[in-house]
């Protein structure tokens, strides 16, 4: 029982906020009128931190990692990014990786990791070198001419991850991004993210419906209520890293489990 | 016993389909008046190659230009009613209706206008291939995976980056589909409207032999006109395979299993 | 848009199109002997309807489409059937039915006129031919829509062959069925008008055919206009019926 989690959050905290939301809040129009999504949340995620959001189905934390790329606007609030609002996609500050991998089937896996470096026209030495580097950082030399149709859904992932890091952004927003795959390619991925977030030090914004895969990667696990969405507990998981598959059969590991998973059950 | 491989039976099929065209006239089982036999057919052809060689030219001419008016504005209109959700709504529901309106009811209207040379011909053919065109590109463009654009927006893609680099790669199986199918029917078009009413052409000259009862040069202009289409379909089908390597067995896999009808554009091939 | 705004906006587009094709000709901007006003040519429907020659060619054309469509479905979805359910033959004939399928058909016209004369029987014979491949494709494909977990489902809970085929096939099938009729109607409909308008003595596409090449503008947009009317009733007909029976198709 060396890494006793420490429960009350009192653990200091790296100083400038790589994510910062500020009340933000969020009603759509629905079929039936005005709906809340989001109430009131505000968050901080430090520089190099990895932050899960769990929360109930429909809860809105899509939403909300969506409005973190600038993809969606919100109605009240803001949210910062290295200090300034996010307003509008900004590849140089946010990268994103979607839950299907959401390659572009035309283009083999380097030209899809390439692809955010041609929207920009970089030269085109520059986008192979680049993309190459990313291609080898998640692990797969020698697969850059395949198709996607020609890689496993973990190989999918992978590249969208290094599509996600291609113009080194500091952030990285995951969507589920593991959901759609087995559970042996699910743990093998979360144990290679891992690896290529202590190698990058990117910050990490990650979205999971899984507690085991939550307690796994974070540093600090964020929970929300259904709708409207509201963050309802913050707990900090501290066991160190690396972090290895036998931490899961911990005691430590069971219970911060467990907590997350009565907040959930409260939540929904 | 084992059974001959699939492909071993179709060219027996084939070739059992030859003989009998050759024999049976041959015989005296079936009169030359309704089946001229293979080898008076092509004897026909080759001894009038002329006559058929100019007439199949005239053909190809208003093919392809009826072919770049149902793409272009197929592949136009098919673009704007598949883009902008206003009009889809408005209009889509209104061109399936319409679609099951015999066009060639129309062709006479088109004589009386625009005369019997190629003309009439030409804007015809293009308005019977126009619709397939236009709803496969329409489908294309409202079937794209709107994730792909999500994903390529969250990279900062401009709306015109968007069009160029997602849309358009994503649509072009099935607006290649849709071109297939148009180009099939603009040839069904021209080759009608010759036989219907006009004075050149290799479906003109399939109506006056069939006036002056001489089935051999009828029979000589069918099949060129088979051959036409044929390797249309062939050529088209190369193209759509050669473009579409990514266009995946996964894919198609997702397709049968949603089983949609054989001809989701079926138009009324005359 | 609601649906409610929809509508309008399509009866707006309608009466604007029609508006044109009455004001345009009448005030000469269009050549009213290429273009006869819709009253004119509404005023000529009304007309042509009275006259017995042109009801007499409606009955028979409805003759030969019917009675086409009567051989052409069931042996279309019989050879279809046979196609899906018995993989062999489907190897076989799958390929060559797709080239038959782009084929045009109309180019065999003048076999069935050398053969069969330019009677009744003629449009017929050409209507179903011409209809009865796209009955085989369709069926095939209604075939294959069962999906094979859900006749595995069946036979685990014990249904019998008879049940499987009640309970699962004709339930899968059922809009796809209608699908089909709707489709071969298309397909015979504008079998039996080239057939009519190439050679023939009767039938409303031959009237049409005749009026064009004489100049009868109004005569020929009437006739156009009821056909396409026939054409759009019986399709929106069915696909109304498509719609009821599918909600559980999402």
């Amino acid at each position: 029982m060396q890494h006793v989690a420490n429960l009350s959050a009192s653990r200091a905290e790296p100083a400038p906020a790589a994510v910062a939301v500020e009340g933000v809040s969020h009603v759509y129009d629905g079929r039936e009128g005005k709906v809340p999504a989001l109430e009131d949340i505000s968050m901080t995620v430090g520089a190099g931190r990895f932050v899960v959001i769990v929360g109930p189905s429909g809860c809105g934390k899509t939403s909300l990692l969506m409005m973190m790329a600038g993809l969606r606007r919100q109605t009240e609030g803001a949210i910062l990014c290295a200090g300034r609002p996010i307003l509008d996609p900004d590849p140089d500050r946010v990268g994103v990786v979607f839950q299907e991998a959401s390659l572009f089937p035309w283009l083999t896996a380097l030209d899809n990791i390439e692809f955010p470096l041609a929207l920009r026209r970089a030269p085109r030495e520059e986008r192979r070198r680049r993309a190459t580097e990313m291609l080898n950082l998640v692990g797969l030399q020698g697969f850059g001419a395949r198709y996607p149709h020609e890689l496993s859904g973990g190989m999918k992932q992978r590249v969208s991850i290094a599509r996600g890091l291609v113009q080194d952004p500091p952030v990285l927003l995951m969507d589920e991004p593991f959901a759609a795959l087995d559970e042996q390619t699910r743990m093998t991925m979360g144990h290679e993210l891992l690896r290529i977030w202590s190698q990058t030090g990117k910050t990490v914004v990650f979205i999971t419906h899984s507690l085991t895969e939550a307690v796994y990667l974070a540093d600090e696990v964020l929970v929300m209520s259904a709708r409207p969405g509201r963050i309802i507990d913050r707990i900090l998981i501290t066991l160190p890293r690396p972090r290895t598959y036998e931490m899961m059969a911990t005691d430590v590991f069971g219970r911060l489990r467990d907590r997350i998973w009565q907040q959930i059950r409260k939540a929904a | 016993m084992t059974r001959p491989a699939p492909a071993t039976v179709r060219w027996l099929i084939l070739l059992a389909l030859l003989v009998f065209w050759e024999l049976m006239p041959r015989t005296g089982l079936i009169p030359e008046l309704f089946l001229p036999s293979m080898t008076s057919t092509l004897r026909v052809l080759v001894a009038d190659w002329r006559e058929y060689a100019e007439a199949l030219m005239v053909t190809l001419y208003e093919v392809g230009f009826a072919m770049l008016i149902a793409c272009g504005f197929g592949i136009l209109a098919g673009a704007l009613v598949g883009g902008l959700a206003l009009l889809r709504n408005l209009l889509l529901p209104v061109f399936s209706s319409l679609y099951a309106v015999p066009i060639v009811i129309l062709y006479p209207i088109f004589t009386a206008w625009f005369g019997i040379g190629s003309e009439s011909k030409i804007l015809f053919a293009g308005v019977y291939g126009f619709f397939p065109v236009m709803l496969s590109t329409a489908a294309g463009i409202r079937t794209i995976d709107s994730q792909l654009l999500l994903a390529a927006r969250s990279m900062g893609a401009t709306l015109p980056q968007q069009i160029v680099r997602v849309i358009i790669p994503a649509s072009i199986p099935t607006v290649l589909t849709g071109l297939r199918l148009g180009g099939a029917l603009t040839i069904i078009g021209v080759v009608v409207s010759e036989m219907l009413t006009s004075a050149a052409g290799i479906g003109y000259l399939v109506t006056r032999y069939r006036t002056i009862l001489d089935s051999a040069h009828v029979f000589g202009a069918i099949l060129m006109i088979l051959l036409m289409s044929i390797l249309f379909d062939l050529a088209a089908r190369a193209i759509e395979r050669r473009t579409l390597t990514w266009q995946t067995a996964g894919r198609r896999e997702k397709e049968t299993r949603e089983a949609r009808p054989a001809t989701p554009v079926a138009a009324p091939a005359a | 848009m609601t649906r409610l705004q929809i509508v309008l906006v399509r009866l707006a587009l309608l009466v604007l199109m029609l508006g044109a094709w009455e004001l345009l000709p009448r005030n000469g901007v269009v050549n009213p002997r290429l273009l006869p006003p819709l009253g004119d040519v509404l005023v000529m429907l009304a007309d042509i309807l009275g006259r017995p020659a042109v009801q007499e060619a409606i009955l028979v054309t409805a003759a030969e489409v019917i009675v086409a469509f009567i051989i052409a479905v069931p042996v279309g979805a019989a050879v279809g059937v046979l196609i899906a359910e018995n993989d062999y033959l489907g190897e076989i004939f799958k390929p060559l039915l797709f080239y038959v399928f782009s084929i045009p058909k109309s180019i065999f016209l003048p076999m069935f006129i050398l053969i069969m004369g330019i009677g009744f029987q003629q449009k017929v014979a050409y209507a179903a031919f011409s209809t009865v491949f796209v009955v085989i494709m369709s069926a095939t494909a209604a075939v294959e829509s069962v999906r094979a977990d859900h006749v595995l489902v069946a036979r685990s809970y014990g249904a019998t062959q008879m049940q499987v085929l009640t309970r699962v096939y004709v339930p899968s099938m059922m809009p796809f069925l209608l699908e089909t009729l709707r489709i071969s109607m298309i397909f015979n409909f504008t079998g039996v008008m080239i057939a009519e308008m190439y050679a023939s003595r009767t039938g409303i596409g031959h009237l049409i055919a005749n009026w064009g090449e004489n100049f009868q503008m109004p005569q020929l947009f009437a006739g156009v206009i009821l056909l396409a009317a026939v054409a759009i009733a019986f399709n929106e007909t069915v696909r109304f019926l498509e719609a009821r029976c599918s909600t559980w198709r999402t």
